[in-house]
Protein backbone atom coordinates (compact mmCIF):
# COMPACT_ATOMS: atom_id res chain seq x y z
CA UNK A 1 0.00 0.00 0.00
CA UNK A 2 2.82 2.39 0.86
CA UNK A 3 4.35 1.87 -2.53
CA UNK A 4 1.08 2.91 -4.15
CA UNK A 5 0.94 6.24 -2.30
CA UNK A 6 3.32 8.30 -4.47
CA UNK A 7 1.72 7.12 -7.68
CA UNK A 8 -1.76 8.13 -6.47
CA UNK A 9 -0.56 11.69 -5.98
CA UNK A 10 1.57 12.03 -9.09
CA UNK A 11 -0.96 11.74 -11.99
CA UNK A 12 -2.90 14.79 -10.80
CA UNK A 13 0.30 16.69 -10.08
CA UNK A 14 1.65 15.80 -13.51
CA UNK A 15 -1.57 16.95 -15.15
CA UNK A 16 -1.31 20.23 -13.26
CA UNK A 17 2.32 20.83 -14.25
CA UNK A 18 1.71 19.97 -17.89
CA UNK A 19 -1.33 22.25 -18.08
CA UNK A 20 0.55 25.14 -16.41
CA UNK A 21 3.50 24.66 -18.76
CA UNK A 22 1.11 24.51 -21.74
CA UNK A 23 -0.68 27.67 -20.61
CA UNK A 24 2.59 29.58 -20.17
CA UNK A 25 3.78 28.50 -23.61
CA UNK A 26 0.43 29.47 -25.11
CA UNK A 27 0.52 32.94 -23.52
CA UNK A 28 4.11 33.49 -24.62
CA UNK A 29 3.23 32.59 -28.19
CA UNK A 30 0.14 34.79 -28.05
CA UNK A 31 2.29 37.77 -27.02
CA UNK A 32 4.79 36.95 -29.76
CA UNK A 33 1.91 36.64 -32.23
CA UNK A 34 0.75 40.15 -31.29
CA UNK A 35 4.14 41.63 -32.12
CA UNK A 36 5.43 39.64 -35.11
CA UNK A 37 4.38 40.30 -38.69
CA UNK A 38 4.96 42.33 -41.83
CA UNK A 39 4.82 45.44 -39.71
CA UNK A 40 6.73 44.62 -36.51
CA UNK A 41 5.37 46.12 -33.34
CA UNK A 42 7.25 46.82 -30.15
CA UNK A 43 5.86 47.04 -26.66
CA UNK A 44 7.57 50.38 -25.87
CA UNK A 45 6.16 52.15 -28.90
CA UNK A 46 2.70 50.69 -28.27
CA UNK A 47 2.72 51.88 -24.69
CA UNK A 48 4.08 55.25 -25.76
CA UNK A 49 0.92 55.63 -27.84
CA UNK A 50 2.27 55.51 -31.40
CA UNK A 51 -0.90 55.95 -33.51
CA UNK A 52 0.08 53.68 -36.43
CA UNK A 53 1.34 50.96 -34.10
CA UNK A 54 -1.87 51.08 -32.11
CA UNK A 55 -4.04 50.83 -35.21
CA UNK A 56 -2.15 47.79 -36.54
CA UNK A 57 -2.46 46.24 -33.12
CA UNK A 58 -6.22 46.66 -32.74
CA UNK A 59 -7.36 46.05 -36.33
CA UNK A 60 -4.98 43.28 -37.39
CA UNK A 61 -2.97 41.58 -34.67
CA UNK A 62 -5.43 41.37 -31.81
CA UNK A 63 -8.23 39.62 -33.70
CA UNK A 64 -5.76 37.36 -35.50
CA UNK A 65 -4.17 36.28 -32.22
CA UNK A 66 -7.52 35.70 -30.55
CA UNK A 67 -8.67 33.51 -33.46
CA UNK A 68 -5.40 31.56 -33.31
CA UNK A 69 -5.77 31.05 -29.59
CA UNK A 70 -9.45 30.16 -29.38
CA UNK A 71 -9.45 28.36 -32.74
CA UNK A 72 -6.47 26.17 -31.84
CA UNK A 73 -7.96 25.43 -28.44
CA UNK A 74 -11.30 24.51 -30.02
CA UNK A 75 -9.70 22.22 -32.62
CA UNK A 76 -7.68 20.47 -29.90
CA UNK A 77 -10.64 19.91 -27.60
CA UNK A 78 -13.05 18.77 -30.30
CA UNK A 79 -10.40 16.43 -31.73
CA UNK A 80 -10.13 14.88 -28.28
CA UNK A 81 -13.89 14.47 -28.10
CA UNK A 82 -14.11 12.91 -31.58
CA UNK A 83 -11.39 10.37 -30.87
CA UNK A 84 -13.04 9.37 -27.60
CA UNK A 85 -16.59 9.11 -28.91
CA UNK A 86 -15.64 7.19 -32.07
CA UNK A 87 -13.21 5.03 -30.08
CA UNK A 88 -10.74 5.61 -32.86
CA UNK A 89 -7.42 7.42 -32.48
CA UNK A 90 -7.60 8.70 -36.07
CA UNK A 91 -11.08 10.21 -35.87
CA UNK A 92 -11.34 13.94 -36.51
CA UNK A 93 -14.09 16.47 -37.23
CA UNK A 94 -13.55 15.85 -40.95
CA UNK A 95 -15.11 12.44 -40.43
CA UNK A 96 -18.62 13.84 -40.50
CA UNK A 97 -17.99 16.23 -43.33
CA UNK A 98 -17.64 19.53 -41.50
CA UNK A 99 -14.61 20.70 -43.47
CA UNK A 100 -15.95 19.86 -46.90
CA UNK A 101 -19.30 21.41 -45.98
CA UNK A 102 -17.54 24.59 -44.91
CA UNK A 103 -15.50 24.66 -48.14
CA UNK A 104 -18.59 24.28 -50.31
CA UNK A 105 -20.35 26.96 -48.27
CA UNK A 106 -17.42 29.35 -48.56
CA UNK A 107 -17.22 28.77 -52.33
CA UNK A 108 -20.91 29.59 -52.66
CA UNK A 109 -20.35 32.69 -50.54
CA UNK A 110 -17.44 33.85 -52.70
CA UNK A 111 -19.47 33.33 -55.89
CA UNK A 112 -22.85 34.72 -54.92
CA UNK A 113 -22.30 37.03 -51.96
CA UNK A 114 -19.91 39.83 -51.24
CA UNK A 115 -17.79 40.70 -48.25
CA UNK A 116 -15.71 38.65 -45.83
CA UNK A 117 -18.48 38.44 -43.25
CA UNK A 118 -20.88 36.95 -45.80
CA UNK A 119 -18.32 34.32 -46.80
CA UNK A 120 -17.81 33.38 -43.16
CA UNK A 121 -21.54 33.11 -42.60
CA UNK A 122 -21.95 31.03 -45.74
CA UNK A 123 -19.09 28.70 -44.76
CA UNK A 124 -20.62 28.29 -41.32
CA UNK A 125 -24.01 27.49 -42.86
CA UNK A 126 -22.34 24.92 -45.16
CA UNK A 127 -20.54 23.25 -42.28
CA UNK A 128 -23.64 23.06 -40.10
CA UNK A 129 -25.77 21.82 -43.00
CA UNK A 130 -23.26 19.03 -43.72
CA UNK A 131 -23.18 17.95 -40.10
CA UNK A 132 -26.94 17.98 -39.66
CA UNK A 133 -27.37 16.04 -42.90
CA UNK A 134 -24.79 13.45 -41.80
CA UNK A 135 -26.35 13.00 -38.37
CA UNK A 136 -29.88 12.89 -39.82
CA UNK A 137 -28.83 10.22 -42.33
CA UNK A 138 -27.18 8.18 -39.58
CA UNK A 139 -30.30 8.35 -37.42
CA UNK A 140 -32.17 6.43 -40.14
CA UNK A 141 -30.31 3.37 -38.87
CA UNK A 142 -32.22 2.67 -35.68
CA UNK A 143 -29.56 0.38 -34.22
CA UNK A 144 -27.44 3.47 -33.49
CA UNK A 145 -24.02 2.05 -34.39
CA UNK A 146 -21.23 4.59 -34.47
CA UNK A 147 -20.02 3.11 -37.76
CA UNK A 148 -23.20 4.39 -39.40
CA UNK A 149 -22.26 7.97 -38.55
CA UNK A 150 -18.88 7.49 -40.21
CA UNK A 151 -20.52 6.08 -43.36
CA UNK A 152 -23.09 8.88 -43.46
CA UNK A 153 -20.23 11.36 -42.99
CA UNK A 154 -18.33 9.90 -45.93
CA UNK A 155 -21.47 10.17 -48.09
CA UNK A 156 -22.03 13.80 -47.10
CA UNK A 157 -18.33 14.55 -47.57
CA UNK A 158 -18.41 13.35 -51.17
CA UNK A 159 -21.68 15.22 -51.82
CA UNK A 160 -20.09 18.43 -50.54
CA UNK A 161 -16.98 17.78 -52.65
CA UNK A 162 -19.18 17.41 -55.72
CA UNK A 163 -21.01 20.65 -54.91
CA UNK A 164 -17.65 22.36 -54.46
CA UNK A 165 -16.46 21.05 -57.83
CA UNK A 166 -19.59 22.34 -59.56
CA UNK A 167 -19.14 25.75 -57.94
CA UNK A 168 -15.50 25.86 -59.02
CA UNK A 169 -16.50 25.06 -62.62
CA UNK A 170 -18.78 28.08 -62.73
CA UNK A 171 -16.23 30.34 -61.03
CA UNK A 172 -14.27 33.01 -62.86
CA UNK A 173 -10.74 31.55 -62.94
CA UNK A 174 -8.98 34.88 -62.50
CA UNK A 175 -10.54 36.15 -59.31
CA UNK A 176 -13.16 33.83 -57.83
CA UNK A 177 -11.42 30.49 -58.35
CA UNK A 178 -8.24 31.89 -56.84
CA UNK A 179 -10.00 33.12 -53.75
CA UNK A 180 -11.85 29.81 -53.34
CA UNK A 181 -8.55 27.94 -53.51
CA UNK A 182 -6.94 30.42 -51.13
CA UNK A 183 -9.83 30.10 -48.68
CA UNK A 184 -9.59 26.32 -48.68
CA UNK A 185 -5.88 26.44 -47.96
CA UNK A 186 -6.67 28.08 -44.66
CA UNK A 187 -5.17 31.19 -43.13
CA UNK A 188 -5.68 33.45 -40.18
CA UNK A 189 -4.96 36.39 -42.46
CA UNK A 190 -7.88 38.71 -42.99
CA UNK A 191 -9.93 37.95 -39.90
CA UNK A 192 -11.10 41.23 -38.49
CA UNK A 193 -12.62 42.22 -35.21
CA UNK A 194 -16.21 42.79 -36.29
CA UNK A 195 -16.60 39.50 -38.19
CA UNK A 196 -15.26 37.18 -35.47
CA UNK A 197 -17.32 38.12 -32.44
CA UNK A 198 -20.36 35.94 -33.09
CA UNK A 199 -18.28 32.92 -34.08
CA UNK A 200 -15.98 33.18 -31.09
CA UNK A 201 -18.83 33.63 -28.62
CA UNK A 202 -20.64 30.54 -29.94
CA UNK A 203 -17.36 28.64 -30.03
CA UNK A 204 -16.66 29.39 -26.37
CA UNK A 205 -20.19 28.39 -25.33
CA UNK A 206 -19.79 25.05 -27.15
CA UNK A 207 -16.39 24.50 -25.54
CA UNK A 208 -17.90 25.10 -22.11
CA UNK A 209 -20.60 22.55 -22.86
CA UNK A 210 -17.99 19.98 -23.92
CA UNK A 211 -16.10 20.41 -20.64
CA UNK A 212 -19.34 20.04 -18.67
CA UNK A 213 -20.18 16.86 -20.60
CA UNK A 214 -16.74 15.32 -20.05
CA UNK A 215 -17.97 12.49 -17.79
CA UNK A 216 -20.63 11.54 -20.35
CA UNK A 217 -18.08 11.63 -23.17
CA UNK A 218 -15.92 9.13 -21.28
CA UNK A 219 -19.00 6.89 -20.82
CA UNK A 220 -19.52 6.98 -24.60
CA UNK A 221 -16.05 5.51 -25.03
CA UNK A 222 -17.29 2.20 -23.63
CA UNK A 223 -18.86 -0.37 -25.93
CA UNK A 224 -22.40 0.61 -26.95
CA UNK A 225 -24.39 -2.01 -25.07
CA UNK A 226 -22.22 -1.53 -22.04
CA UNK A 227 -22.80 2.24 -22.01
CA UNK A 228 -26.52 1.64 -22.38
CA UNK A 229 -26.63 -0.63 -19.35
CA UNK A 230 -24.82 2.11 -17.41
CA UNK A 231 -27.88 4.26 -18.00
CA UNK A 232 -26.57 6.23 -20.97
CA UNK A 233 -29.03 7.06 -23.73
CA UNK A 234 -26.25 6.35 -26.23
CA UNK A 235 -27.86 7.50 -29.48
CA UNK A 236 -29.16 10.78 -28.11
CA UNK A 237 -26.09 11.67 -26.08
CA UNK A 238 -23.75 10.89 -28.95
CA UNK A 239 -25.82 13.13 -31.20
CA UNK A 240 -25.64 16.03 -28.72
CA UNK A 241 -21.90 15.61 -28.10
CA UNK A 242 -21.01 15.32 -31.78
CA UNK A 243 -23.22 18.26 -32.70
CA UNK A 244 -21.57 20.42 -30.03
CA UNK A 245 -18.05 19.36 -30.96
CA UNK A 246 -18.74 19.92 -34.63
CA UNK A 247 -20.32 23.33 -34.07
CA UNK A 248 -17.14 24.30 -32.25
CA UNK A 249 -15.10 23.32 -35.29
CA UNK A 250 -17.54 24.89 -37.73
CA UNK A 251 -17.11 28.23 -35.95
CA UNK A 252 -13.36 28.03 -36.42
CA UNK A 253 -13.08 26.73 -39.97
CA UNK A 254 -15.67 29.16 -41.26
CA UNK A 255 -13.35 31.96 -40.11
CA UNK A 256 -10.03 30.48 -41.14
CA UNK A 257 -10.59 27.91 -43.86
CA UNK A 258 -9.26 24.40 -43.47
CA UNK A 259 -6.55 23.81 -40.90
CA UNK A 260 -5.18 20.32 -41.06
CA UNK A 261 -3.81 18.10 -38.34
CA UNK A 262 -4.32 20.31 -35.26
CA UNK A 263 -7.40 18.34 -34.23
CA UNK A 264 -5.48 15.10 -34.64
CA UNK A 265 -2.15 16.14 -33.15
CA UNK A 266 -3.17 17.97 -30.01
CA UNK A 267 -5.18 15.14 -28.38
CA UNK A 268 -2.45 12.60 -29.12
CA UNK A 269 0.15 14.92 -27.67
CA UNK A 270 -1.94 15.37 -24.52
CA UNK A 271 -2.49 11.62 -24.11
CA UNK A 272 1.17 10.80 -24.73
CA UNK A 273 2.15 13.28 -22.05
CA UNK A 274 -0.45 12.37 -19.42
CA UNK A 275 -1.43 8.78 -20.30
CA UNK A 276 -4.96 9.35 -19.04
CA UNK A 277 -8.28 10.77 -20.22
CA UNK A 278 -9.17 13.00 -17.30
CA UNK A 279 -10.66 16.41 -17.85
CA UNK A 280 -7.09 17.70 -17.46
CA UNK A 281 -6.14 15.81 -20.64
CA UNK A 282 -8.96 17.57 -22.51
CA UNK A 283 -7.69 20.90 -21.23
CA UNK A 284 -4.10 20.09 -22.20
CA UNK A 285 -5.30 19.00 -25.64
CA UNK A 286 -6.90 22.43 -26.07
CA UNK A 287 -3.76 24.21 -24.86
CA UNK A 288 -1.57 22.20 -27.25
CA UNK A 289 -3.97 22.97 -30.09
CA UNK A 290 -3.65 26.68 -29.37
CA UNK A 291 0.16 26.40 -29.13
CA UNK A 292 0.40 24.59 -32.49
CA UNK A 293 -1.92 26.98 -34.31
CA UNK A 294 -0.31 30.13 -32.87
CA UNK A 295 3.18 28.85 -33.71
CA UNK A 296 2.12 27.81 -37.22
CA UNK A 297 0.50 31.19 -37.81
CA UNK A 298 3.57 33.10 -36.61
CA UNK A 299 5.70 31.05 -39.04
CA UNK A 300 3.15 31.52 -41.85
CA UNK A 301 3.47 35.27 -41.73
CA UNK A 302 7.18 35.60 -40.99
CA UNK A 303 9.05 32.87 -42.93
CA UNK A 304 8.58 34.30 -46.41
CA UNK A 305 7.86 37.74 -47.80
CA UNK A 306 4.32 36.73 -48.65
CA UNK A 307 1.67 35.29 -46.35
CA UNK A 308 1.70 31.45 -46.51
CA UNK A 309 -1.23 29.12 -45.78
CA UNK A 310 -1.12 28.06 -42.15
CA UNK A 311 -1.87 24.40 -42.98
CA UNK A 312 1.59 24.12 -44.55
CA UNK A 313 3.10 24.52 -41.10
CA UNK A 314 0.56 22.50 -39.16
CA UNK A 315 1.11 19.69 -41.68
CA UNK A 316 4.90 20.03 -41.55
CA UNK A 317 4.72 19.26 -37.85
CA UNK A 318 1.74 16.94 -38.18
CA UNK A 319 2.88 14.44 -40.81
CA UNK A 320 6.10 13.33 -39.06
CA UNK A 321 4.27 13.20 -35.74
CA UNK A 322 1.55 10.99 -37.21
CA UNK A 323 4.12 8.66 -38.79
CA UNK A 324 6.04 8.32 -35.52
CA UNK A 325 2.73 7.57 -33.82
CA UNK A 326 1.98 4.78 -36.29
CA UNK A 327 5.43 3.24 -35.83
CA UNK A 328 5.04 3.44 -32.06
CA UNK A 329 1.63 1.76 -32.29
CA UNK A 330 3.08 -1.06 -34.37
CA UNK A 331 5.87 -1.65 -31.88
CA UNK A 332 3.35 -1.96 -29.07
CA UNK A 333 1.12 -4.38 -30.99
CA UNK B 1 -42.79 -13.77 -3.29
CA UNK B 2 -41.37 -11.50 -5.92
CA UNK B 3 -39.99 -12.93 -9.09
CA UNK B 4 -38.39 -12.32 -12.43
CA UNK B 5 -40.31 -13.68 -15.40
CA UNK B 6 -39.52 -13.91 -19.07
CA UNK B 7 -42.47 -14.70 -21.32
CA UNK B 8 -42.25 -15.70 -24.96
CA UNK B 9 -38.95 -13.97 -25.68
CA UNK B 10 -37.88 -14.09 -29.35
CA UNK B 11 -34.76 -12.38 -30.61
CA UNK B 12 -32.29 -12.63 -33.44
CA UNK B 13 -30.18 -10.84 -35.96
CA UNK B 14 -31.98 -9.80 -39.14
CA UNK B 15 -34.06 -12.72 -40.41
CA UNK B 16 -32.22 -15.27 -38.31
CA UNK B 17 -34.01 -16.17 -35.10
CA UNK B 18 -31.57 -17.10 -32.34
CA UNK B 19 -33.91 -17.17 -29.34
CA UNK B 20 -37.19 -18.85 -30.15
CA UNK B 21 -40.13 -18.07 -27.86
CA UNK B 22 -38.28 -18.68 -24.61
CA UNK B 23 -39.98 -18.50 -21.20
CA UNK B 24 -38.79 -19.04 -17.65
CA UNK B 25 -39.17 -17.58 -14.20
CA UNK B 26 -36.80 -17.07 -11.31
CA UNK B 27 -37.53 -16.44 -7.64
CA UNK B 28 -35.71 -13.80 -5.65
CA UNK B 29 -32.51 -14.62 -3.81
CA UNK B 30 -31.59 -17.21 -6.42
CA UNK B 31 -28.74 -17.48 -8.86
CA UNK B 32 -29.66 -19.03 -12.21
CA UNK B 33 -27.05 -20.32 -14.61
CA UNK B 34 -27.59 -20.67 -18.34
CA UNK B 35 -25.81 -23.54 -20.04
CA UNK B 36 -25.66 -24.30 -23.71
CA UNK B 37 -23.26 -25.12 -26.50
CA UNK B 38 -21.67 -22.34 -28.54
CA UNK B 39 -24.33 -20.69 -30.69
CA UNK B 40 -27.21 -21.90 -28.55
CA UNK B 41 -28.24 -18.30 -27.82
CA UNK B 42 -26.82 -17.59 -24.36
CA UNK B 43 -25.35 -14.20 -25.27
CA UNK B 44 -28.41 -13.23 -27.29
CA UNK B 45 -30.67 -14.05 -24.36
CA UNK B 46 -28.63 -11.98 -21.91
CA UNK B 47 -28.30 -9.02 -24.28
CA UNK B 48 -32.03 -9.09 -25.02
CA UNK B 49 -33.05 -9.00 -21.38
CA UNK B 50 -30.81 -6.05 -20.58
CA UNK B 51 -32.29 -4.08 -23.46
CA UNK B 52 -29.32 -4.00 -25.84
CA UNK B 53 -31.02 -6.19 -28.46
CA UNK B 54 -34.51 -5.62 -29.80
CA UNK B 55 -36.80 -8.54 -29.05
CA UNK B 56 -40.39 -9.73 -28.86
CA UNK B 57 -41.96 -10.95 -25.66
CA UNK B 58 -41.66 -9.44 -22.24
CA UNK B 59 -39.38 -9.47 -19.21
CA UNK B 60 -41.07 -8.66 -15.91
CA UNK B 61 -38.95 -7.90 -12.87
CA UNK B 62 -40.89 -7.66 -9.59
CA UNK B 63 -44.01 -6.58 -11.43
CA UNK B 64 -42.28 -3.99 -13.68
CA UNK B 65 -42.05 -4.56 -17.39
CA UNK B 66 -38.42 -3.90 -18.38
CA UNK B 67 -39.21 -3.11 -22.00
CA UNK B 68 -41.10 0.04 -21.02
CA UNK B 69 -38.20 1.63 -19.10
CA UNK B 70 -35.78 4.31 -20.27
CA UNK B 71 -32.07 3.35 -20.35
CA UNK B 72 -31.58 5.25 -17.11
CA UNK B 73 -34.47 3.56 -15.26
CA UNK B 74 -33.43 0.19 -16.63
CA UNK B 75 -29.84 0.67 -15.51
CA UNK B 76 -31.03 1.30 -11.95
CA UNK B 77 -32.81 -2.06 -11.89
CA UNK B 78 -30.64 -4.36 -13.89
CA UNK B 79 -26.95 -4.42 -14.66
CA UNK B 80 -24.89 -6.32 -17.17
CA UNK B 81 -21.38 -7.69 -17.37
CA UNK B 82 -20.20 -8.50 -20.90
CA UNK B 83 -17.68 -11.20 -21.80
CA UNK B 84 -15.11 -8.46 -22.10
CA UNK B 85 -15.57 -4.78 -21.42
CA UNK B 86 -15.29 -2.51 -24.45
CA UNK B 87 -13.16 0.08 -22.68
CA UNK B 88 -10.27 0.94 -24.98
CA UNK B 89 -8.93 4.21 -23.58
CA UNK B 90 -6.40 4.89 -20.82
CA UNK B 91 -8.47 5.29 -17.69
CA UNK B 92 -7.85 4.28 -14.07
CA UNK B 93 -9.59 1.30 -12.47
CA UNK B 94 -11.23 3.71 -10.02
CA UNK B 95 -12.68 5.74 -12.89
CA UNK B 96 -14.08 2.57 -14.42
CA UNK B 97 -15.90 1.82 -11.16
CA UNK B 98 -17.11 5.43 -10.96
CA UNK B 99 -18.87 4.88 -14.31
CA UNK B 100 -21.21 2.59 -12.37
CA UNK B 101 -22.59 5.56 -10.43
CA UNK B 102 -23.85 7.21 -13.60
CA UNK B 103 -27.49 6.13 -13.05
CA UNK B 104 -27.49 7.97 -9.71
CA UNK B 105 -25.89 11.16 -10.99
CA UNK B 106 -27.38 14.03 -12.97
CA UNK B 107 -26.20 14.59 -16.54
CA UNK B 108 -23.61 17.22 -15.59
CA UNK B 109 -22.99 16.13 -12.01
CA UNK B 110 -19.57 14.90 -10.91
CA UNK B 111 -18.91 12.06 -8.46
CA UNK B 112 -18.51 13.36 -4.89
CA UNK B 113 -15.84 12.24 -2.44
CA UNK B 114 -18.40 10.01 -0.69
CA UNK B 115 -19.07 8.26 -4.00
CA UNK B 116 -15.32 7.86 -4.58
CA UNK B 117 -15.05 6.18 -1.19
CA UNK B 118 -17.84 3.77 -2.10
CA UNK B 119 -16.06 3.00 -5.37
CA UNK B 120 -12.81 2.25 -3.54
CA UNK B 121 -14.69 0.00 -1.12
CA UNK B 122 -16.21 -1.87 -4.07
CA UNK B 123 -12.73 -2.43 -5.53
CA UNK B 124 -11.55 -3.69 -2.15
CA UNK B 125 -14.51 -6.03 -1.98
CA UNK B 126 -13.61 -7.44 -5.39
CA UNK B 127 -10.08 -7.97 -4.10
CA UNK B 128 -8.28 -5.46 -6.31
CA UNK B 129 -8.37 -2.42 -4.01
CA UNK B 130 -4.62 -1.84 -4.39
CA UNK B 131 -5.03 -1.29 -8.13
CA UNK B 132 -7.45 1.64 -7.94
CA UNK B 133 -5.05 4.12 -9.55
CA UNK B 134 -3.65 1.71 -12.13
CA UNK B 135 -4.46 2.08 -15.80
CA UNK B 136 -7.37 -0.26 -16.57
CA UNK B 137 -5.77 -1.17 -19.91
CA UNK B 138 -2.71 -2.52 -18.10
CA UNK B 139 -4.66 -4.89 -15.84
CA UNK B 140 -4.83 -8.62 -16.58
CA UNK B 141 -8.07 -9.96 -18.06
CA UNK B 142 -9.06 -11.37 -14.68
CA UNK B 143 -8.43 -8.09 -12.88
CA UNK B 144 -10.35 -6.23 -15.58
CA UNK B 145 -13.33 -8.51 -15.11
CA UNK B 146 -13.25 -8.05 -11.32
CA UNK B 147 -13.08 -4.29 -11.86
CA UNK B 148 -16.18 -4.45 -14.08
CA UNK B 149 -17.84 -6.63 -11.43
CA UNK B 150 -17.11 -3.93 -8.82
CA UNK B 151 -18.58 -1.31 -11.17
CA UNK B 152 -21.72 -3.40 -11.60
CA UNK B 153 -22.28 -4.09 -7.93
CA UNK B 154 -22.16 -0.42 -6.90
CA UNK B 155 -25.34 0.18 -8.91
CA UNK B 156 -27.20 -1.88 -6.28
CA UNK B 157 -29.72 -3.00 -8.87
CA UNK B 158 -32.12 -5.92 -8.48
CA UNK B 159 -31.11 -8.11 -11.39
CA UNK B 160 -27.60 -8.94 -12.49
CA UNK B 161 -26.98 -10.33 -15.97
CA UNK B 162 -23.62 -11.86 -16.78
CA UNK B 163 -22.43 -13.16 -20.10
CA UNK B 164 -19.77 -15.83 -19.61
CA UNK B 165 -17.95 -13.64 -17.09
CA UNK B 166 -15.55 -16.45 -16.28
CA UNK B 167 -14.31 -17.18 -19.79
CA UNK B 168 -11.19 -14.99 -19.47
CA UNK B 169 -10.48 -15.82 -15.84
CA UNK B 170 -8.03 -18.29 -14.40
CA UNK B 171 -8.96 -21.03 -11.93
CA UNK B 172 -8.87 -18.99 -8.72
CA UNK B 173 -10.55 -15.88 -10.10
CA UNK B 174 -13.46 -17.98 -11.39
CA UNK B 175 -14.36 -19.15 -7.92
CA UNK B 176 -13.88 -15.73 -6.39
CA UNK B 177 -16.16 -14.15 -8.99
CA UNK B 178 -18.98 -16.68 -8.56
CA UNK B 179 -18.63 -16.40 -4.77
CA UNK B 180 -19.05 -12.61 -4.91
CA UNK B 181 -22.05 -12.91 -7.23
CA UNK B 182 -23.72 -15.53 -5.04
CA UNK B 183 -23.29 -13.41 -1.90
CA UNK B 184 -24.66 -10.38 -3.74
CA UNK B 185 -27.77 -12.32 -4.73
CA UNK B 186 -28.37 -13.66 -1.22
CA UNK B 187 -28.03 -10.17 0.25
CA UNK B 188 -31.33 -8.29 -0.20
CA UNK B 189 -32.82 -11.26 -2.12
CA UNK B 190 -31.76 -10.17 -5.58
CA UNK B 191 -31.75 -12.02 -8.90
CA UNK B 192 -28.89 -13.07 -11.12
CA UNK B 193 -28.79 -14.77 -14.49
CA UNK B 194 -25.35 -16.00 -15.54
CA UNK B 195 -24.46 -17.55 -18.86
CA UNK B 196 -21.61 -19.92 -18.09
CA UNK B 197 -19.09 -21.68 -20.24
CA UNK B 198 -17.94 -24.10 -17.59
CA UNK B 199 -20.69 -26.60 -16.57
CA UNK B 200 -18.82 -27.73 -13.47
CA UNK B 201 -18.67 -24.19 -12.10
CA UNK B 202 -22.37 -23.85 -12.87
CA UNK B 203 -23.29 -27.10 -11.10
CA UNK B 204 -21.45 -26.04 -7.95
CA UNK B 205 -22.53 -22.41 -7.65
CA UNK B 206 -25.96 -21.96 -9.22
CA UNK B 207 -29.29 -22.65 -7.54
CA UNK B 208 -30.90 -23.43 -10.89
CA UNK B 209 -29.56 -24.16 -14.34
CA UNK B 210 -31.46 -23.42 -17.51
CA UNK B 211 -30.38 -25.58 -20.43
CA UNK B 212 -30.46 -23.88 -23.80
CA UNK B 213 -30.47 -25.66 -27.14
CA UNK B 214 -31.11 -23.95 -30.48
CA UNK B 215 -32.60 -20.96 -28.70
CA UNK B 216 -35.10 -22.98 -26.69
CA UNK B 217 -35.30 -23.71 -22.98
CA UNK B 218 -35.08 -27.51 -22.89
CA UNK B 219 -35.37 -27.73 -19.11
CA UNK B 220 -34.26 -26.45 -15.74
CA UNK B 221 -32.22 -28.46 -13.24
CA UNK B 222 -31.60 -27.80 -9.55
CA UNK B 223 -28.11 -29.12 -8.76
CA UNK B 224 -28.69 -29.36 -5.00
CA UNK B 225 -32.08 -31.11 -5.25
CA UNK B 226 -32.24 -33.19 -8.43
CA UNK B 227 -30.92 -36.73 -8.69
CA UNK B 228 -27.69 -37.26 -10.62
CA UNK B 229 -29.56 -39.51 -13.08
CA UNK B 230 -31.99 -36.77 -14.04
CA UNK B 231 -29.23 -34.16 -14.36
CA UNK B 232 -27.02 -36.50 -16.39
CA UNK B 233 -29.88 -37.26 -18.74
CA UNK B 234 -30.59 -33.57 -19.32
CA UNK B 235 -26.95 -32.44 -19.58
CA UNK B 236 -26.36 -35.17 -22.20
CA UNK B 237 -28.69 -33.19 -24.48
CA UNK B 238 -26.05 -30.46 -24.59
CA UNK B 239 -22.71 -32.02 -23.89
CA UNK B 240 -23.15 -35.52 -25.31
CA UNK B 241 -22.16 -38.50 -23.24
CA UNK B 242 -21.25 -37.34 -19.72
CA UNK B 243 -21.56 -38.56 -16.16
CA UNK B 244 -21.67 -36.83 -12.78
CA UNK B 245 -20.00 -37.81 -9.57
CA UNK B 246 -19.65 -36.19 -6.17
CA UNK B 247 -16.63 -35.80 -3.97
CA UNK B 248 -15.62 -33.78 -0.93
CA UNK B 249 -12.73 -31.36 -0.52
CA UNK B 250 -10.51 -31.36 2.60
CA UNK B 251 -12.89 -29.00 4.38
CA UNK B 252 -15.70 -31.45 3.78
CA UNK B 253 -17.61 -29.40 1.21
CA UNK B 254 -19.38 -31.37 -1.50
CA UNK B 255 -18.33 -30.78 -5.11
CA UNK B 256 -20.02 -32.10 -8.22
CA UNK B 257 -17.61 -33.37 -10.87
CA UNK B 258 -18.53 -33.71 -14.52
CA UNK B 259 -16.82 -36.45 -16.51
CA UNK B 260 -16.69 -36.85 -20.25
CA UNK B 261 -17.85 -40.36 -21.23
CA UNK B 262 -17.82 -39.73 -24.96
CA UNK B 263 -15.86 -41.56 -27.62
CA UNK B 264 -13.43 -38.64 -27.91
CA UNK B 265 -12.42 -38.85 -24.24
CA UNK B 266 -8.80 -39.31 -23.19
Amino acid sequence: MNIMKPSTASPTAKTKYCCIAGAILMIALAVLSLLVGKYPLSLEKLLAGDELQRRVFTTLRLSRTVVGLVGGFALGVSGFVYQTVFRNPLASPDIIGVSSGASAGAAAGILFLSGAAAVTASAFAGAVAAVILALALSSLDKSGRSGTIVLAGIAVHSLAQTALMCLKLTADPERELASIEYWIMGSLNGVSAHTIRGNLALCIVCLGALFLLHRQIILLSAEEGEARTLGVNVGFLRLIVLLTATLTVANVVSLTGLISFVGLLAPHGARLLLKNNHIGATLLSGLLGAVILLAADILARSVAGAELPVSIFTSLVGAPFLISLLIRGRKQA
Amino acid sequence: MSSFQVNGLCAGYGEKKVIDCLSFSLENGRLMGVLGANGSGKTTLIRSICGILRHEGECILEGVKLEGLSPRQLSQKCSYIPQRSGITIDISALDVVLMGFNPQLGLLERPTDAIKKQALAALDHAGIGSMAEMNYMHLSEGQKQLCILARTLVIKGRLLLLDEPESALDFRFRYRMLEIIRNWVRQDSRFALVALHDPMLALNYCDELMLLKNGRNIGVIHPSLDSFERMEEMLCEIYGSISLTACRDKAGRKHIILLNEGADGP
